[in-house]
């Protein structure tokens, strides 16, 4: 059964709230880095909603990018790892595995959408908090890259479940954290191997288009074009 | 005296005396210096061994600027190292009647700045004691390294150049350990003995040494050539603006070479004062380096100029904000290497009286090693710093860590080179009294000149 | 060979070549007569070296065996564990390229120092070879290897006919 995961991001419905980044911060035992860090340029939110003013007067206009992993067809990230450590899967996603990454940090330095973030620290989760790392995946270690991996988790936990139950997996139903907390329903998740599916009717949007689409590395995610005009 | 060879006239012993003083007599200011720059190599290591313990946050890394300071010193490091085996290679082949003075001191340069620069894709690295799975060996996993990605071209290409190196320098000492052997007693005999591999000079070993020798040459030439070129292609081949040009190999190389010999005067100038070689290495030396010299600071300009014209013409939008940011937040680096590379060096470089002061070329060659590391701080900084995204822009700035590993660096080149000077013969001897066996004086009139015979090839000549 | 040494210092390079002049006509096999000094000299200006110089057939030899290893390391690591990246072939032409070629280099380079020590006949320590530490006050040392008895002995005339001090008849090898 192939699969190819994709997303789309109506830009018309972002509101620029950040429930996706504490959603997937919370989905993905991303360590909060603190204020300190944040400041040396340190996060490590795998989602981040870029804010972009329209023009520099005192009315500008924020404009609003969430960006994850863009889980690109030609990733610029896979091919300088020297060790294999990012790949791309039979899905269509680019996977990234923590045990063999030895932290060259060259495929950050690829990346142009600047998605993968480094563990710079072991970082600590004092207790109670430790209780809400999720068991279904790990704790990364110091010196080990990290991205948005499209919550493979929750990917993998749909796939068991259809395989289980004999049957295909429905439009909709594999959820990443981002997806499934938006408020606006701004983020959309699906398979483009269906062609029936929500996310192959918005590959086929007029209003879509990719980030940085010059650069040839054909993102799996799209977004859609924010409509200017009365009340938006 | 028209006839005779000035190695006839020479006292040899004395010669030998003169050449390797530094193998004689060890002052209490050798020991001194060690024990400096052992402290300050071991202050090194412990830091390391901190970052190592602690994590890369330590340094001032961040994102988007993941490679900082350690990568500069590599690209540093491997660039001095190109010093030695291109003067050396190509001032052997083609045959340069002043090489003899320069030869191993250069070599030993490249051996040495080697040794320090190929240790920092291992320090830079985030989980350094897995540095093993860049290793091609059969494992359990079934997993070898990924051979497309440029820091696996790094490893091949630097280990060949180490390996290059260090035997070029081995080979290019046989006949120097020979005569230390010859002139030596107690463990310095066995060892000499030993490295020596049992030459003495018969018609045959000369012959086939000469051959040797040559291949050597030859072959390290075209090495040299692509470990600058794939350590430049660790930047160009990335989607990173600034850094993906097509120029930048031979832009590498030519900053590589242009490094190496202001490192070479740096290093000629500092072994004439200290161990008195005033007679071997005289001012025609610094003359003859600070001209390629020179050449190389015009060349640096033109690569330089060519690849600012083309973006500054194009004013592409990503790569234009890399180059703004030089006018900016970059503005004193970019300054300091303009100066240091070009502006300063290359008139002065074209006067015959600081070209001839040894002094004054220090000075010089000095500047040129501050610009070209400021260069590379550029490069791999202001084009990290100002990429793609807007949103993620970030400078950067080295904390103490990466300052303290890079003044160990520094320590543990001067103490290799200290203990190398103590141990092995820092002048080629050998060569130089060749070249003395091949030097006549000839009068043309009423003036004297120097004549140096080679002999000719077969087929040279006119019908003999 | 079975035969002892012949070997007398010389004060400079033209005396040394009448001696080599005088063991030719006596005669010897120009194979069988060298000098040891502290520079290399012209062949024929004393001595000359009859035998090929065959190591640098050894270098090129190398270099290929060394591309065959590159490219094989190449695409071994391709091969043996296949991954995709960027959307690029398995086998990648470019890295191959490099890969081979810098290893192609390296084999070269151990050949030239290996080979090239093997044909100079360093390394092996426990030979008797003759040798004589005053090379490096500018005397030029000639030898030659003779049979022991009356060849032995008319070499040594003809050495210190042409001049030649210290010499002396050793056991060992040139």
């Amino acid at each position: 059964m192939k699969h190819r995961w994709a997303m789309a991001i109506d830009l018309d419905r972002c509101t620029g709230c950040g429930a996706c980044v504490v959603a997937c911060s919370a989905e993905n035992n991303i360590p909060v880095v603190g204020e300190e860090e944040a400041a040396k340029g340190r996060l490590m939110h795998w989602i981040r909603v870029n804010r972009y003013w329209e023009e520099d007067s005192p009315s500008a206009r924020a404009v609003y990018l969430p960006v994850p992993c863009m889980h690109c067809e030609r990733a610029p990230c896979e091919i300088v790892c020297p060790v294999y450590a990012t790949y791309h899967n039979e899905d269509g996603l680019n996977a990234m595995v923590y045990n063999r990454c030895i932290g060259t940090r060259y495929c950050a330095n690829n990346c142009p959408y600047s998605v993968r973030v480094f563990n710079w620290y072991d970082y600590k989760w004092e207790k109670p908090l430790d209780e809400q790392l999720s068991p279904d995946l790990s704790v990364r270690s110091r010196g080990v890259m990290e991205k948005c991996s499209f919550c493979v988790q929750r990917i993998r936990r749909v796939k068991d479940k259809a395989a289980e139950e004999g049957r295909k997996i429905r439009d909709g139903e594999v959820q990443p954290a981002c997806v499934q907390t938006c408020p606006p329903g701004a983020l959309v998740f699906g398979d483009l191997e269906d062609p029936d599916s929500e996310i192959s009717r918005l590959f086929r949007d007029p209003r879509r288009f990719r980030l940085f689409e010059h650069l040839g590395t054909e993102p799996h995610v799209v977004y859609l074009k924010r409509r200017k005009g009365a009340g938006v | 005296m028209s006839g005779e060879h000035l190695l006839a006239r020479t006292d040899e012993a004395q010669l030998f005396r003169d050449l390797s003083r530094s193998n004689q007599v060890t002052t209490w200011r050798w020991f001194a210096g060690m024990g400096i720059l052992a402290l300050v190599l071991l202050w090194g290591i412990g830091v390391f061994v901190y970052m190592m313990m602690t994590g890369m946050g330590v340094t001032g890394l961040n994102r988007p600027v993941f490679w900082g300071v350690l990568i500069v010193n590599f690209v540093f490091w491997i660039g001095l190292s190109h010093s030695g085996t291109l003067i050396s290679a190509i001032l052997r082949l083609t045959h340069a009647t002043w090489r003899a003075p320069i030869l191993r001191a250069a070599e030993a340069m490249t051996a040495f700045s080697l040794l320090v620069g190929a240790l920092f894709p291992l320090i830079h690295l985030g989980r350094n004691w897995r540095f093993y799975y860049t290793i091609p060996y059969p494992n359990e996993r079934g997993l070898w390294p990924n051979m497309r990605s440029p820091l696996m071209w790094d490893a091949v290409a630097i280990n060949t150049y180490l390996l290059g190196s260090l035997t070029f320098l081995y080979v290019g000492m046989i006949p120097d350990l020979a005569l230390l052997r010859d002139n030596s007693t107690g463990w310095r005999r066995r060892l000499y003995s030993i490295l020596s591999l049992g030459f003495r000079g018969t018609h045959a070993e000369w012959r086939r040494y000469r051959v040797a020798s040559t291949f050597f040459a030859i072959l390290i030439i075209p090495v040299a050539v692509s470990v600058h070129s794939i350590v430049s292609w660790d930047f160009a081949m990335a989607k990173v603006p600034g850094w993906h040009s097509t120029i930048f190999a031979p832009y590498f190389v030519v900053g590589a070479i242009f490094s190496g010999i202001a490192g070479v005067i740096l290093v000629m100038a500092v072994l004439r004062r200290v161990f008195r070689l005033e007679k071997a290495l005289t001012p025609l030396h610094f003359d003859n380096l600070g001209k390629l010299l020179c050449t190389m600071s015009l060349l640096w300009g033109y690569f330089y100029f060519t690849e600012f014209l083309t973006v500054w013409y194009n004013r592409n939008p990503e790569e234009w904000e890399v180059f703004r940011s030089y006018g900016k937040s970059f503005l004193p680096v970019f300054l300091l290497m303009i100066t240091c590379n070009f502006v300063v060096p290359f008139p002065l470089l074209c006067l015959r009286k600081v070209r001839r002061s040894v002094q004054a070329i220090f000075g010089v060659s000095l500047l040129v090693v501050v610009g070209m590391y400021s260069e590379r701080v550029l490069i791999v900084v202001a084009s990290l710093a100002r990429r793609n995204d807007p949103f993620i822009w970030h400078n950067y700035f080295p904390t103490w860590v990466e300052l303290s590993i890079t003044a160990a660096s520094f320590a543990m080149f001067a103490m290799l080179y200290m203990v190398f000077s103590k141990i092995f013969p820092i002048m080629a001897i050998s060569e130089i009294k060749e070249r003395l066996f091949h030097t006549t004086e000839r009068s043309i009139g009423s003036a004297t000149a120097e004549a140096i015979a080679r002999v000719e090839e077969h087929g040279e000549g006119e019908g003999k | 060979m079975s035969g002892v040494v012949v070997i007398g210092l010389f004060d400079g390079v033209e005396k040394a070549a009448r001696a080599g002049k005088a063991l030719r006509s006596l005669p010897l096999p120009a194979g069988n007569i060298t000098t040891i000094s502290g520079v290399p000299l012209p062949d024929g200006a004393v001595c000359e070296d009859p035998r090929p110089i065959r190591f640098p057939r050894v270098i090129i030899a190398a270099w290929f065996v060394g591309a065959l290893a590159g490219l094989g390391l190449a695409l071994a690591t391709y091969l043996l564990y296949p991954l995709i990246t960027a959307g690029k072939a398995i086998v990648s032409i470019p890295p191959t390229l490099i890969v081979t070629y810098e290893i192609a280099m390296l084999f070269a380079l151990m050949a030239t120092l290996i080979a090239g020590a093997l044909e100079m006949g360093l390394g092996r320590f426990k030979a008797r070879k003759v040798h004589d530490p005053r090379i490096h006050e500018g005397k030029i040392a000639v030898c030659a290897l003779v049979e022991p008895g009356e060849q032995a002995r008319r070499a040594a005339g003809a050495l210190t006919e042409a001049g030649g001090t210290e010499v002396r008849v050793e056991e060992g090898e040139l």
